[in-house]
């Protein structure tokens, strides 16, 4: 019973391409509960559309596909259980090739040919699944996937030279990985006619891979680019403050010291103040202030012409003469006589309307007879104003309003024509 | 013209601190031709949209010729000063016709001294 249901969550698993392996376990269960106590059946219909679970990757890729297409090609006179969900999947060829061998290797645990609807189902949602995942990730789960397989399929053929190998390389690279995936990448490699070696170091090396992006999940270590950014901004720091070591050094020592603590005092405070402000709750200090006074003086209703004057008089004593040109500049911008720089070139245009606005101007040709020279004449007119970038949309509707007016004045001479 | 235009509005909008060192200000035209050039300016700017418009209407071989004789008339009836091939490009301090710099407004004499006392930012005597 155990070896069944072993079976038949290989062959299941070996099904789909997409790897959330734990629903596959849930589908596999159901799967195999419903067919433990079923007589297995032929079903030779349904051979060539094998259990072909979703797998999103290209076709060119490859060598290996390749090779498990022949090796389905080789055994299709095997008897196998597969459902109905095959017909949504697509490329099947490396998992129906595994699906094969796994079908070699467990004998004759055969699932039953009796198709429940819950079965089907099962299979759909399953199928539906898989469309969802990454490229990458679907690969690397394939990989680890047909690893176990291949591992528990060939736990009897695998040759003991080749486990060593495997465990060997796996522990070269540093980070252990499951025994059974290394054994499993090791057996699969031997099935291959290809380079052994390298494709189990490339096997290894993707399921590395996967771990390591599951485990980042895990720990949910999302790029935060603010954490980035003060690291950054740290590391800039440290040269400067070599830098200014250095010159301190150089200098008397009373300089150094002083240099080094306003230096180390300055790269501080401005590495506090970053993380002070970004990191922390706001107070809403600030806005709750800005509001109030907005309040108060919307209240009052209009200032008196004596506050006026009083307002004029205390600005003129506190006016002090500039000091210098900046603040000669900042008078001059405030008075207008100088622009406000960098040089806004739409500083007195406020031109709200959207484009559609400016460009579809049929709308104000009502006024205008439908025929005739004249319509001819402002439909040139409104062709040229929806190409003018200058003009607001007030000002080309006076300019169609003027037109308007100018030839209801000439009304009579028109029809005298 | 248009940077005084430019200069009102924005006073208008804030609010005009008296200023604590009163500065020279210009209350006369340096000469009654410059005064003319200024009005010919001001009433071109005024009529500038109405000559434009008749002018569309009479350059057209759409509309009927009678209606286009009719514009003319019009466009004739508008004061003298309004047209703007009137207006002169007079140099800013000398009011001199001839020999002025559009882009800074002046003639050439006048460039000459305030470029040789580096008073014009960005010019140089030019030597290769």
């Amino acid at each position: 019973m155990v070896g069944e249901v072993q079976g038949c969550k290989l062959q299941c698993a070996a099904g789909f391409t997409c790897l959330r392996l734990s629903a596959l376990l849930c589908f596999s269960d159901a799967v195999g509960k419903d067919q433990a106590g079923k007589v297995g059946a032929v079903q030779p219909g349904e051979e060539k559309l094998a259990w072909r679970p979703h797998s999103n990757l290209p076709v060119s890729e490859g060598g290996l596909q390749r090779s498990w297409r022949e090796t389905l090609c080789q055994k299709n006179g095997k008897q196998e259980l597969f459902s109905t969900s095959s017909v949504l999947s697509k490329d099947k060829d490396k998992s129906a090739a595994s699906k094969d061998s796994t079908h070699e290797g467990v004998a004759k645990k055969q699932e039953d040919g009796a198709e429940t609807p819950k079965q089907k189902l099962l299979d759909i949602i399953g199928n539906m699944k898989v469309e969802v995942t990454y490229r990458k990730k679907l690969q690397q789960l394939k990989a680890s996937e047909s690893k176990k397989q291949a591992m528990k399929q060939l736990e009897g053929l695998d040759s003991e030279g080749s486990v060593p190998q495997g465990i060997a390389e796996d522990t070269q690279r540093g980070k252990p990985l499951n025994p059974e995936l290394v054994k499993a990448a090791s057996a699969v490699a031997s099935s291959l006619p290809h380079n052994k070696k390298q494709t189990v170091s490339e096997l290894l090396a993707q399921l590395r891979r996967h771990e390591e992006t599951t485990d980042k999940q895990k720990e949910g270590g999302t790029i935060n680019i603010r954490n980035v950014i003060s690291e950054m901004t740290v590391k800039k720091q440290s040269p400067a403050q070599r830098g200014a070591r250095i010159s301190g050094r150089i200098s008397l020592q009373l300089d150094e010291d002083g240099q080094r603590i306003r230096r180390e005092r300055s790269s501080a405070q401005p590495g506090d103040s970053r993380r002070s402000l970004k990191v922390g709750k706001r107070l809403n200090i600030f806005t709750k202030a800005s509001t109030e006074p907005e309040h108060a003086l919307k209240t009052v209703s209009s200032p008196t012409i004596w506050d006026l004057e009083f307002a004029k008089e205390v600005a003129a004593v506190t006016a002090q003469p500039p000091r210098n040109g900046f603040e000669e500049m900042i008078q001059w911008t405030k008075e207008g006589i100088l622009w406000e720089y960098p040089i806004d070139n739409e500083v007195g245009m406020e031109d709200d309307a959207e484009f559609h606005e400016h460009i579809f101007l049929e709308k104000h040709l009502e006024g205008f007879p439908k025929e005739g020279p004249i319509r001819h004449f402002m439909e040139l007119v409104i062709c040229g104003l929806s190409k003018n970038p200058y003009l607001s949309v007030k000002q080309k509707v006076e300019h169609i309003e003027w037109f308007q007016n100018y030839f209801e004045e000439k009304k009579e001479l028109l029809q005298e024509i | 013209m248009a940077a005084a235009a430019l200069c009102r509005a924005l006073r208008a909008v804030q609010q005009v601190l008296p200023s604590a060192c009163p500065r020279q200000v210009r209350s006369y035209y340096v000469d009654w031709r410059m005064l003319r050039d200024v009005k010919r300016r001001k009433v071109a700017y005024e009529h500038a949209d109405e000559r434009l418009r008749i002018n569309a209407i009479r350059k057209n071989s759409i509309l009927p010729k009678e209606l286009q004789e009719v514009a003319d008339k019009e466009i004739a009836a508008l004061p003298r000063d309004s047209c703007p091939v009137r207006i002169r490009n007079r140099c800013v301090l000398t009011s001199r016709p001839r020999g002025v710099k559009r882009r800074w407004r002046i003639s050439r004499i006048v460039f000459r001294h305030f470029a040789d006392h580096a008073q014009m930012s960005g010019v140089q005597r030019a030597m290769w």
